[in-house]
């Protein structure tokens, strides 16, 4: 049996990734979900338009998750045929998660702020809700982006590290 | 296919005609009002006030259906609200017209019942609290109000507090030792409330009076003049009455089921009389005629101008509009195009300059719709959602349009789904090696194209690649436009030198990313391409400013622009890989979960169970991310080359109906 460290610093940037941008998502879909509550109280035919909002801080759990997935059965901790990987290797993977983390993290709660706002649009001008969706998803933008990153690196490590 | 040509026209007719020609108009829908100008003779009709009449008729049918939603619910099936509106003939419609008023006087007696309902429910409530109340009391056999025998005082009320009759007795002791005569119960007691009854002789009624304020004693509020019980008792035949009542009315209420499609139609009634009178408020009439004038679609001008000269005693002027005049803006296009109208539509309309973005557009958005959702079984699903959509139900204008998006969109998912081989994620190859003992490795992609998650830098590449494509076709519409106007040298300067730059450094740039894909000679070529267009941006950029430093320092500042600006947007088509990504690689994890047991029994029921929920999930949360993230790439990528926006969208004086429409015959 090997020195597991390497692996063990993957999987904390793996969990991580998953870890807060998840959180991140928990709290931006409750800050929306609180203020589309408040809309539905007024108005509950205005719901459907409401959780559309609500779910698109939603997406940065998800992606940490992928990110989280991928890593998890590049190392084999997932999946089968597990052998440790280098202490450098781990490290290398463990930067690799940090942009979707934070990112992640911080994209969500933006997101769902500039969300909240738009229940406003949707209270008002009903019609303009698409405008609301377009403010919001301009955040999400930097959580693609981190996705990116984060998966690219990921993809590029096990190639360089074979 | 585009913006439609707008016509300005004047109407003019005769006063007895008016009533019908006006209803015709509205009917026709095509003609948008403006206030005709003011002429000498003529007067403006004051409709203000038969405006807000109406309006407040169409609350109280509005008002009505939300009572009748709540005391009589119809069973509203699915069907019929996709159905959309049922349709009346002319004649029909008048007809029905006729009992306006009628309904109106149902509609106030539903809103009576309502508000009595209302009424009843706020007495009991008041009713039940003044009941809790006297409940402290309920067990002193005598009035509240007694005030004690011939020799004796009688002191009824309470304390805030929790007592035993020692402790009270003890208080009054301590207040003033005193009182000698005093006997005192205790009714009712409990954590905030003591209710007591004190007895005193006649002559010590005043120390015993002093001595029980001092430790907090308060009469009641209300005394009853009977026995407590008695009056407890009348409260709660008050309640049962006011229920009675309260249930008569719902049960009223209830019998008024079959109002709801009558309600309904009188709220489209007093909709349509609404519109007509503020439409109205814009013509001009005298004693003889009536004169208006507006903006029509020149496709519809030549019938509607045979119509209105045919049938009413009216004459149809039409003109062109004139250059500075604010001109409405109406979309038609083939059903390719006109099925992302609203898109289009939700960022702004196409302003006085802009051409119709739709038809280039369309491909654009498919396109990049398929590579984001990227797998066919879920646009499989979607086409096949849509298309029973289309056969079963009657949709609206607008409906037929958004499903024709999502069928287009749909194909092409199921085109780009093949094309890198996802079919519900890995589904094929998760039940080949599941069930059928085929080896993992030996499984062939189903690809038909490759797979992004096996080489998702080629897949970036393309990305980065379709991007340029996009951004090169807005250009191209940027060109067009200013080449239509007649500045031929600006669309030269302002597209050919990014063409040069952006189509020089790109193979530049794809070779950073993978050094084996280029052949030199691309590289050598984007360098002189990228030389050319990086001074001809110089050159050109600056040209408005006055003097050679202004020139020059614009040029280079155009340069960065240029540079950042192209820079930012093809890296933001980045999103094509992660999206698809995303939606893959989580309906990948769906499989293997559904997958994980290893009884093969087993196995197949948490795949029958998890496969749906899972993908039925993930199918709903990418549809919403690819949706916006397509709309996005159009709007800020995209429209940013070329569209101005800000159109004023025609508004024609209409039937604006929601539950019936009116067939013109």
């Amino acid at each position: 049996m090997g020195d597991y460290l390497g692996t063990a610093l993957a999987v904390l940037g793996a969990v991580l990734a998953a870890a807060l941008a998840g959180c991140g998502s928990a709290i931006g879909v409750g800050i929306v979900g609180q203020a589309g509550a408040g809309l539905v109280s007024e108005d509950p035919s205005k719901f459907g338009k409401a959780l559309i909002l609500q779910i698109l801080p939603g997406t940065q759990g998800l992606y940490g998750f992928l990110t989280a997935f991928l890593l998890l059965t590049r190392i084999h901790v997932i999946g089968g045929d597990f052998s440790p990987i280098t202490t450098s290797t781990g490290l290398m993977y463990f930067f690799a998660c940090l942009p979707m983390a934070i990112a992640g993290f911080v994209s969500a709660l933006y997101q769902a702020k500039a969300a909240a706002a738009g229940v406003g649009i949707i209270a008002k001008k009903p019609e303009e809700s698409g405008k609301a969706i377009t403010f919001s998803a301009m955040v999400e933008t930097y959580a693609v982006l981190a996705l990116l990153i984060s998966v690219l690196a990921i993809f590029s490590i096990s190639g360089i590290v074979g | 296919m585009a913006k439609l040509k707008m016509k300005r026209v004047e109407i003019v007719s005769s006063i007895e005609d008016s009533q019908d020609l006006f209803d015709f108009l509205q009917r026709k829908g095509v003609l948008e009002l403006h206030e005709f100008e003011d002429v000498e003779g003529m007067s403006r009709l004051s409709v203000g006030a038969t405006v807000s009449q109406l309006d407040k008729y169409l609350g109280i049918t509005l008002a009505t259906q939300k009572t009748l939603d709540k005391y009589a619910p119809e069973k509203k099936s699915l069907l019929r609200s996709l159905n959309g509106a049922e349709e009346l003939s002319v004649e029909n419609y008048e007809k029905r017209a006729s009992d306006a008023d009628g309904l109106l006087s149902e509609c106030m007696k539903i809103l009576s019942l309502s508000k009595k309902i209302d009424e009843y429910s706020a007495e009991i409530v008041r009713l039940t609290t003044l009941a809790e109340g006297l409940k402290p009391w309920l067990s002193l056999d005598v009035p509240m109000q007694y005030k004690g025998t011939e020799k004796t005082k009688a002191f009824i009320g309470s304390f805030q507090r929790e007592m035993t009759l020692e402790q009270l007795l003890s208080e009054i002791a301590v207040a003033d030792d005193s009182i000698e005569t005093v006997s005192a119960d205790i009714i009712s007691s409990s954590s905030d409330l003591t209710c007591v009854f004190i007895l005193c002789s006649n002559d010590e009624e005043k120390k015993t009076e002093a001595a029980l304020r001092s430790i907090g004693f308060v009469r009641p509020p209300d005394p009853t003049r009977h026995v407590p019980s008695v009056r407890y008792g009348k409260y709660l035949d008050k309640i049962k009455e006011a229920e009675k009542n309260r249930d008569e009315c719902k049960k009223k209420l209830g019998e008024y089921k079959d109002f709801h499609r009558k309600a309904e139609f009188a709220a489209d009634y007093f909709t349509i009389r609404r519109d007509r009178y503020k439409g109205l408020s814009n013509i001009a009439i005298d004693d003889k005629l009536m004169a208006m004038s507006g903006y029509v679609p020149e496709v519809y001008c030549e019938k509607l101008k045979k119509q209105v000269e045919q049938k009413y005693t009216a004459a149809m002027e039409i003109y062109e509009p004139e250059e500075d005049e604010d001109v409405p803006v109406l979309l038609k296009n083939r059903r390719f195009g006109g099925a992302i109208e609203s898109v289009t539509e939700m960022y702004s309309l196409p302003g006085k300059d802009d051409v119709d973005p739709n038809p280039v557009m369309a491909i654009f958005y498919y396109v990049f719709f398929g590579i984001m959702l990227s797998d066919a079984g879920y646009g499989l699903l979607m086409v096949i959602a849509m298309i029973i959509a289309k056969a079963k139900f009657k949709l609206t204008a607008k409906m037929k349009k958004t499903t024709d998006m999502f069928l287009y969109c749909g194909i092409s998912t199921v085109f780009w789904g093949a094309m890198f081989g996802s079919w519900f994620g890995d589904i094929v190859k998760v039940v080949a090696v599941n069930f059928f003992g085929v080896a993992e490795e030996s499984f062939p992609s189903l690809a038909l194209w490759f797979e992004p998650v096996v080489d998702p830098m080629r897949m970036m590449l393309y990305s980065f690649l379709f991007g340029i494509i996009h951004l090169f076709a807005g250009l191209g519409v940027r060109f067009y436009m200013l080449w239509k106007s007649g500045k031929k040298l600006d669309a030269f300067c302002d597209v050919l030198p990014v063409y040069l730059l952006v189509t020089g450094v790109a193979p530049i740039g794809a070779n950073v990313i993978d050094a084996t894909i280029m052949p030199p000679i691309a590289l050598t070529v984007g360098k002189y391409l990228a030389l050319a267009g990086a001074v001809l941006v110089v050159l050109t950029s600056g040209r408005s400013s006055k003097n050679i430093f202004g020139k020059l320092f614009g040029g280079l500042y155009g340069l960065y622009n240029t540079g950042a600006g192209y820079l930012g947007d093809i890296l933001s088509y980045s999103r094509l890989l992660a999206l698809g990504l995303s939606t893959g690689v989580i309906a990948t994890v769906i499989n293997m979960l559904a997958t994980m047991p290893s009884n093969k029994a087993v196995k197949l029921i948490m795949l029958i169970v998890v496969f749906p929920l899972g993908h039925g999930v993930n199918i709903a949360v990418n549809l919403i991310g690819t949706y916006v993230h397509t709309n996005r790439l159009q709007y800020v990528e995209f429209f940013s080359k070329f569209y101005e926006g800000g159109g004023r969208s025609f508004t024609p004086l209409k039937i604006n109906t929601k539950y019936y429409s009116i067939k013109e015959d």
